[in-house]
């Protein structure tokens, strides 16, 4: 029973993790927009590590998928307004279209982006994000760029205050399945054929395309996959937390960027590095804000750099590498 | 053995009980706490820095020469909290968490943009706070039912609308109007407000077209303009396309009789970077420097004065900032009328509840060196007009409303070829 049990070890310290957030922010006064927010980083930082983690492709582009996820919530909650009996059913098709909506787009972009390697894979996916936000504005898909603004819609299927649980509450605890979900399909990966393949293909591309190894199938799985958690984090965490979508803001750069500071921070690959990340990127940011408003990006910045320094693998990169052999290493991923 | 006595518990109940019906009523607090999780870092840091001088500007006043809020009976002095939400909208949730359930602040000021206003005012309603929004002017987050939001900032939709009133009060002849604006939430609200009041108004909007964020050339779309022969032109949407709008308007020869640029116009630096081809040119502005709204003003109108002059105020954001050549812009004028809104209300409500706060805002009128102050039912801003302002021989005048104007309005303004030869637009 033990040893049927053990592969799952590595998600004990990430499961810990996510219900000490939760019982926190429960039960500490003032605390849990503060777990909201750091659970939306683990949730990001695990969808995004998928990817990035999994293959070493760096996805500038990322954020669409989140921007995307949002707007399948959105279409979801303006389009069946008018059908109050379909209830929290309106969340459940909400998600299911943020889901098809991510695939769909990263089939787009994967067939084309993950033809290139590199600094030329990175610039292509920018231009992905860009250009489908463009898309959006100049085709004036989804009311274009005056967006959507849905909380009297979410109010009128569900009741003002239910409505308000939601957006105050439930949202974040779906962030928080979904983060968890995120860990236990990185571990799935981990341990099957597709996480070997990836990990070959992140050691060397060419020798693991000699060696047989599909690479491009590989790559297409670990992208979709990710991206779908994507779509599902902007559904919950944007839409549904804030009912409101305006292009500009689901498109926003800075959001792949965190994506990418979050997951090198804690250890691309590893399954607890998204969490650590996280954890000390959030809560690191709003304590310096708290203190020293203003003045917290500087600080920040020379955290960040200072960390990268001394742990260029990554804090868990680092514990994993010092507790090797162990009776903690089953733990560690 | 002696006997047990329940008297000195009877004592302690009714004491407690005494305590607590007391307690009840509640005495006025010994400070009353504005949070705000402002806009300090972030691509709105400058309208953020701006909105905390007028806050700061503000409070000082009231706790100062106003001598603090009456609350029953006792003058309550003002704080100020405020945290960096570094403009994005994650931070926006945990610091209004914050500041609602640890810092216990009395009202919430909202940070700037629509965006960020939307993404704090769940949090806000779901704690019953009010949640005051001095930088969110699209109209549709007053129609989404939130109860304790209220807006101080003018609607996106009126921002024209004295450019309207006042063309049409001065050029009855004045028919067609061309509508030509960037492709983005808030130019798009301000062109809607714009076409249904010129429609209230009888004006025919002979063209419509928007042009992409970042556009490095509109000759197509004003040549197509152009064909419309429009009597005025209504535009803009940023400072580099609105730049881009009048030098091109040059280059192809549109003379129109009136040009109002949004968001550009205003500036300073539009004129510097046109010289004499932004002559005449106008833009609104929901705050300028000159504006006469005064204790006089609010008498002919028949309305409550409230706050320092505007003088007054300009000496005090220059102390609060700890830079005397900054300036206060629109950014720090409603932010720091919506302290003086937040005063009266709680004083007319006598009380630091929100929901008797919010009942008073939406009773409340009055004019302060912000201008004239009013809430629908929904908490939009009703009250407050804008100024249009146009260049007059290098200087900013502003030429509407009649009551907060400091020049009369140059109309027709003087044709791109006139402005060449160094004419100045002079009423």
């Amino acid at each position: 029973m033990k040893n049927r049990l053990r592969p799952y070890y590595p998600l004990l310290p990430v499961f810990a993790a996510y219900l000490v957030l939760f019982l926190v922010g429960r039960n500490v006064t003032g605390m849990w927009q503060l777990a909201a927010t750091l659970v939306f980083y683990c949730a990001l930082g695990q969808a995004f590590n998928i990817f990035l983690g999994m293959t070493g492709y760096v996805d500038f582009g990322y954020v669409a998928f989140l921007g995307i996820g949002t707007y399948g919530m959105a279409t979801a909650i303006t389009g069946l307004a008018g059908y109050p009996q379909l209830g929290l059913g309106i969340v459940a098709i909400g998600f299911i279209l943020a889901i098809v909506m991510a695939t769909l787009l990263s089939m787009a972009v994967g067939a084309v982006a993950l033809r290139l390697r590199g600094a030329y894979f990175a610039i292509a996916t920018i231009g992905v994000n860009e250009g489908f936000r463009y898309l959006i504005e100049g085709a004036n898909l989804w009311n274009g760029s005056s967006g959507m603004i849905f909380t009297a819609q979410l109010n009128e299927i569900l009741g003002r205050d239910l409505s308000s649980r939601i957006m105050t509450f439930w949202a974040d605890v779906m962030v928080l399945f979904i983060a968890a979900a995120a860990a236990v399909v990185t571990l799935l990966y981990m341990k099957s054929k597709i996480g070997y393949a990836l990990t070959a293909l992140r050691e060397d591309e060419d020798a693991a395309k000699v060696m047989g190894i599909n690479v491009t199938k590989y790559k297409i799985i670990a992208f979709i996959t990710s991206a779908s958690f994507a779509g599902t984090v902007g559904a919950a965490s944007w839409a549904l937390k804030t009912p409101y979508v305006f292009p500009p803001e689901v498109f926003e750069i800075h959001y792949t960027i965190e994506a990418i500071i979050i997951v090198m921070l804690g250890g691309a690959g590893t399954m607890l590095g998204p969490v650590v990340g996280a954890l000390i990127y959030g809560i690191s940011k709003y304590y310096l804000s708290i203190f020293l408003p203003g003045f917290q990006l500087f600080i920040f910045a020379l955290v960040i750099i200072f960390i990268i320094v001394m742990f260029p693998e990554g804090v868990v990169g680092v514990i994993k590498g010092k507790t090797r052999n162990t009776a903690i290493a089953p733990y560690i991923m | 053995m002696k006997s047990f006595s329940f008297k000195p518990f009877v004592f302690l109940i009714v004491c407690l009980f005494f305590f607590s019906a007391t307690s009840a009523f509640a005495a006025p607090p010994d400070e009353i706490v504005i949070g705000h999780p402002a806009c300090l870092s972030g691509k709105y840091a400058k309208a953020g820095e701006q909105a905390v001088g007028g806050i700061e500007a503000c409070i000082h006043w009231v706790n100062s020469e106003y001598g603090g809020i009456t609350l029953d009976g006792k003058k309550v002095p003002l704080t100020y909290k405020k945290y960096d939400c570094e403009s994005k909208k994650e931070n926006v949730t945990s610091l209004i968490g914050r500041l609602i359930t640890v810092d216990r602040v009395d009202v919430v000021f909202a940070p700037y943009s629509s965006g960020l206003t939307l993404r704090g005012a769940p949090i806000a309603e779901g704690h019953s706070m009010l949640y005051m929004d001095h930088g969110g002017a699209n109209n549709k987050i007053f129609e989404q039912g939130f109860q304790y939001t209220v807006q101080t900032i003018g609607p996106a939709t009126s921002y024209h609308k004295g450019t309207l009133d006042m063309v049409k009060k001065i050029a009855p002849d004045a028919k067609k109007v061309a509508l030509a604006y960037e492709d983005s939430e808030f130019a798009t609200m301000v062109m809607e407000g714009a076409k249904t009041h010129a429609e209230e108004l009888g004006f025919e909007v002979v063209f419509e077209r928007t042009y992409p964020k970042g556009v490095t050339d509109m000759t197509p779309m004003l040549s197509a303009m152009k064909a419309t022969d429009p009597d005025f032109v209504l535009g803009g949407g940023h400072f580099e396309d609105g730049q881009l709008f009048n030098r091109q308007m040059s280059d192809l020869n549109i003379d129109v009789d009136c040009l109002s640029l949004i968001a550009a116009a205003t500036l300073p630096a539009f004129y510097e970077a046109l010289g004499n081809m932004a002559e005449g040119v106008m833009g609104p502005s929901h705050w300028e420097y000159g504006v006469t709204y005064s204790q006089e003003a609010a008498k002919e109108i028949g309305t409550r004065w409230i706050g320092p002059s505007q003088d007054e105020f300009v000496s005090l954001f220059k102390e609060a900032v700890g830079d005397q050549d900054m300036v206060p812009d629109y950014h720090a004028a409603e932010a720091g009328a919506q302290v003086l809104a937040y005063v009266l209300a709680a004083e007319k409500a006598d009380s630091v509840d929100s929901g008797k706060v919010r009942a008073a805002l939406g009773d409340l009128e009055f004019m302060s060196f912000y201008g004239t102050w009013d809430i629908s039912d929904s908490g939009l801003q009703v009250g407050h007009s804008m100024v249009d302002v146009q260049w007059q021989d290098g200087k900013r005048e502003i030429v509407w409303p009649e009551s907060a104007q400091t020049g009369k309005p140059c109309y027709p303004m003087p044709t791109f070829d006139e402005k060449a030869e160094g004419e100045k637009a002079l009423p």
